[in-house]
């Protein structure tokens, strides 16, 4: 290690300007403004205190609707989520051909623009019209199927959901696979002696030892999903309503409104300021939750 | 032979097809699933290409069928009566100048935090990855504010200070992983030899981190491309949409124009570009993935 003050200056100098100017600051003003009855930019600001909090709780049911959905999302979607990822990866790790080849195309989707895929879901697969999903249980003669109507107000936000999981779960297989390689194969052959099935081997080693990559994995997948924003705003076009609304949805509506400008800039501040909330204190019981000894071997 | 010997390898050949066919038959479930889950994702991108070369009428009129003619003429629609080459030449501009403004300062940053001396390097490096867990939705109106008074909103330049800002916790907390890991004895050579510091990182350094800046550029690069909820928020002319942006109106204006086989035109001139750029670097980019997570 070495040290030469003024090369370090140098080097750190760019980078961590712009990361103050443009990035902590703004983050640390945006609770200063979270107390403030702000109409619009170059408007009067009012200071009001904790009232936007007090007001987006109780008297904002689009409030609420927006976090329970976000709530939706990390839960039911982490689940999911978790569920597939984790079966596709030991199906990847069971010593199949064409391992790489599957891989990349479970992972395909995480380099696809949202604003694409958002085009993609709504137009090519749940659309009664042209929709692949509909077209097909037609096909098939399976009435209910083709019927059902994905793209409406009770059904969207599932609908989404089933994308979003399809979106994501491409990133936590190429992760949570990683995190397997590196279990020795030994391990599962002395299981396989003592009679170990897969299900077992799974719980009993496969889980255990990658559990420090699990951990991160629930952690980076808690924060993609509180501020989930991209898909559910452009999925039903410029007719969303709060069926599709995350907090981060929620946010830019009351900041910059959707046709019509609504710029409610403090309160739209606060809800970015209880996303920031909801963040830590989902990773603070995530960290605590899933601490384990660390096994080595 | 004997005939004992040969019965012997009949026994063996036997118990090997057994074993063979039990693993394929452990195996099935997996090659079931996988190929569901894969066919599925071709499927619906590969409907959505070939949808893109249809008319209006045939989307609707035969959803499995393949184009009786191919109409080149929605992407030559898409392409210039949508504006689509113009945000087209606009991303190209982002994508590029933001990598490299990402990375030239982000680079020696990640290489001083990872292999220098000095104190509150540790408190720095937190502070520098803490950027990664604060939703950048928290920003958008104080950033707004901020880049109002220094009079770059609704330019490319603002754009691309806003999405190096947004990048460099990321960035660093990949680089600083990366240069963590590279030797020592390089480093120490260079010195023996007379290089000074900034020679070390510029030339011994640097090239050695290449595989690291290269992961960081593509994914950035990607993100770039991408991403439009701040194109929609720091640009407001739409003479200065990027790609994805234009895709997000064109989306919008369906239920206007009831342009079905433009807006999948659309949907594949933005896709493209990244889809190709995977099926080149798909290992590079599987890889660098679980470089910070998985040690």
């Amino acid at each position: 290690m070495k040290t030469n003050p003024r090369l370090i200056i140098l080097f750190l100098l760019p980078a961590t300007a712009i990361y103050l100017a443009f990035f902590l600051v703004p983050a640390g003003w945006a609770f200063y403004y979270s107390a403030f009855d702000w109409s619009g930019f170059g408007e009067e600001m009012t200071f009001v205190g904790f009232k936007n909090y007090v007001r987006l709780m109780t008297t904002d049911p689009v409030f609420w609707e927006s976090f329970f959905n976000t709530l939706k999302i990390l839960v039911v979607g982490g689940a999911a989520t978790f569920t597939i990822a984790f079966t596709l990866a030991v199906m990847l790790n069971s010593g199949i051909k064409g391992k790489k080849f599957f891989r990349a195309l479970i992972f395909m989707p995480q380099v696809i623009a949202v604003i694409a895929l958002t085009t993609l879901w709504a137009f090519a697969i749940y659309s009664p019209t042209t929709g692949v999903l509909p077209n097909f249980f037609a096909l098939i003669g399976w009435e209910a199927g083709a019927d059902y109507l994905w793209m409406s107000a009770d059904h969207v936000f599932w609908s989404m959901l089933i994308a979003i999981i399809w979106i994501e779960v491409g990133f936590y297989v190429v992760l949570l696979l990683a995190g397997m390689d590196k279990i020795p194969m030994e391990y599962y052959e002395a299981a396989r002696i003592e009679g170990a099935n897969m299900w077992r081997q799974f719980w009993g080693i496969t889980l255990p030892l990658m559990w420090d990559v699990v951990t991160i994995a629930v952690v980076l997948w808690s924060i993609s999903a509180i501020k989930v924003f991209e898909f559910p705003f452009a999925f039903m076009g410029p007719t969303t309503d709060s069926h599709l609304y995350t907090m981060g949805v929620y946010l830019y509506v009351m900041g910059f409104g959707k046709r019509d400008p609504i710029f409610q800039l403090g309160y739209a501040t606060a809800i970015g300021v209880l996303m920031l909330v909801l963040v830590v204190v989902t990773s603070v019981v995530i960290r605590r939750a899933m601490r384990r000894d660390v096994l080595q071997y | 032979m004997t005939a004992s010997s040969a019965v012997q390898i009949q026994e063996q050949n036997a118990s090997a097809r057994r074993a063979r066919r039990r693993k394929f038959w452990a195996q099935a479930p997996s090659y079931v699933v996988l190929s569901a889950w894969s066919f599925f994702t071709i499927f619906v991108i590969g409907w959505v290409l070939i949808a893109s070369l249809k008319t209006n009428a045939e989307v609707f009129r035969d959803v499995f069928n393949l184009p009786e003619k191919w109409q080149f003429t929605n992407y030559a629609k898409a392409w210039n009566a949508a504006n689509f080459a113009l945000y087209f030449r606009n991303s190209l501009i982002v994508t590029f100048s933001s990598v490299v403004c990402i990375l030239a300062v982000s680079a020696p940053a990640a290489y001083v935090l990872s292999r220098m001396n000095f104190r509150g390097r540790g408190l720095l490096t937190t502070i520098f990855i803490a950027g990664m867990g604060i939703p950048v939705l928290l920003l958008l109106i104080p950033l707004f504010v901020i880049m109002t008074g220094i009079g770059v909103v609704n330019t490319l330049p603002g754009l691309i200070l806003v999405y190096v800002t947004v990048a460099i916790p990321f960035t660093v907390y990949i680089l600083t992983g990366f240069f963590a890991s590279l030797p020592n004895e390089l480093e120490e050579a260079g010195v023996i030899d007379g290089a000074s510091d900034f020679g070390v990182f510029w030339h011994i350094m640097l090239p050695l981190a290449s595989p690291g800046l290269i992961t960081a550029a593509i994914f950035n690069g990607i993100m770039v491309w991408n991403e439009y909820l701040l194109v929609l928020v720091f640009v407001a002319d739409s003479e200065k949409r990027t790609l994805s942006l234009g895709l997000y109106s064109l989306q919008n204006a369906m239920q206007y124009t009831g342009d079905w086989v433009g807006l999948f035109a659309g949907v594949s001139i933005v896709m493209i570009p990244t889809i190709i750029l995977f099926v080149v670097l798909s290992e590079r980019m599987i890889s660098g993935i679980t470089m910070g997570a998985v040690k």
